[in-house]
């Protein structure tokens, strides 16, 4: 997400493992689709790193200091940029449920109305 | 006030002459009867149902808008014409969207997307005494000049993309009001996506009494956050601006 045109997403960790068979999605998207993503990115730093013997995950960074995770074992390369894109996509904001789908700081503009109000 | 609402009413009296060409054209082929039907209502009516013949695609869809205790009459007649239509359109349905297919598919929920935001736009800016309803999908906002929303998923657009929201349904300042019938054609509502996110999870969960049955299913729905940059159609007040500016120029001036 990009807060008033600011990204939000500092740095994006991708952790896999060069030998096990639960990464074996995440090496062919490292292959074919990271340079992509890298280069349409440049705003985002984008880190791999050889973990062996752990699944492979991805760990978005972001600018309120906050970090998600998201494991990616045994997902195809097109699930893997899916959820990397969300990464990027996001706040970075706790999950939670949202109280009002619409955040003002200016609630009214002509007046709120009361009982006594002559019109 | 009376000035603006002088020049809608011409506005709209422009578009009743533009109309009835090309329907006079689509609506040769039946009576003469219904054609007097359809030229009776009124006129918003008539801009939706020069919409519709125009996207032949959509007939089904932008019915819901049109008011529709004025043209129950001329049912009949009208939905004859309009199937025709809509298979002929199919034939040539493709399973990609070209870009004008997505463009009306977008025109139909209420947006349009006009491109990334660049480092250069100077797009947010302090907030102005102006408000805006308007319809994103099935919901309605009460947006003013830097509020931010969230709506359903908007597809074909990325993060830091521009939109137009075109389905204003009312302008408000601090000293007038505009309503449309039911949409104003002539006013806008800028806004940047900022997020697509998932909302928090929400757990559907089935049960049956005494018969052993038990379904529970996850279900996070796909938002779109948006921030609104402008609101236009309507003149604003210039009276916070200048203060604003006033207060910067004093704080230079201190500084200095």
């Amino acid at each position: 997400m990009s807060l008033r045109g600011v990204w939000q997403l500092q740095k994006l960790i991708v952790s896999f493992c060069d030998w096990g068979g639960s990464s074996r999605g995440i090496r062919a998207f490292m292959e074919s689709q990271l340079p992509a993503f890298r280069e349409k990115n440049p705003q985002l730093e984008v880190v791999t790193e050889l973990n062996r013997g752990y699944h492979p995950f991805l760990k978005g960074l972001y600018k309120n200091k906050n970090e998600r995770v998201v494991c990616v074992k045994n997902m195809s390369p097109e699930d893997i940029l899916q959820s990397a894109t969300r990464l990027r996509n996001s706040q970075g904001r706790k999950v939670v449920k949202l109280k009002t789908r619409h955040v003002t700081k200016h609630p009214s503009v002509q007046g709120t109305w009361a009982t006594d109000l002559k019109m | 006030m009376a000035n603006r609402r002088c020049f809608q009413t011409l506005t709209r009296y422009f578009h009743s002459i533009k109309t009835p060409a090309p329907l006079s054209q689509i609506l040769a082929p039946t009576s003469a009867h219904a054609l007097r039907q359809t030229l009776t209502p009124k006129l918003s009516h008539h801009i939706f149902e020069n919409k519709f013949n125009l996207y032949p695609r959509s007939t089904l869809f932008s019915r819901h808008f049109s008011s529709r205790d004025t043209d129950k009459d001329e049912d009949d007649d009208e939905d004859d014409e309009n199937e025709e239509q809509w298979e002929s359109g199919s034939e040539d349905e493709t399973a990609i969207l070209s870009a004008e297919d997505k463009e009306t598919e977008a025109a139909e929920i209420g947006y349009k997307v006009i491109g990334p935001l660049q480092q250069p736009d100077r797009v947010f800016k302090p907030y102005e005494p102006v408000f805006a309803v308007v319809q994103i999908g099935s919901h309605q906002f009460k947006v003013s000049n830097g509020d931010c929303i969230y709506t359903e998923r908007l597809k074909y657009c990325d993060v830091n993309d521009k939109l137009i929201l075109n389905k204003v349904l009312m302008l408000g300042s601090k000293t007038q009001t505009v309503i449309g019938r039911p949409i104003l054609p002539d006013a806008a509502v800028h806004a940047v996506v900022e997020e697509h996110a998932l909302d928090a999870k929400v757990i559907i969960f089935k049960k049956k009494r005494r018969k052993n049955y038990r379904r529970t299913k996850g279900h996070r729905q796909e938002l779109t956050k948006l921030r609104i940059t402008d609101i236009q159609g309507i003149e604003k007040p210039e009276k916070i601006t200048p203060l604003k500016t006033d207060k910067k120029e004093k704080l230079a001036v201190g500084a200095s």
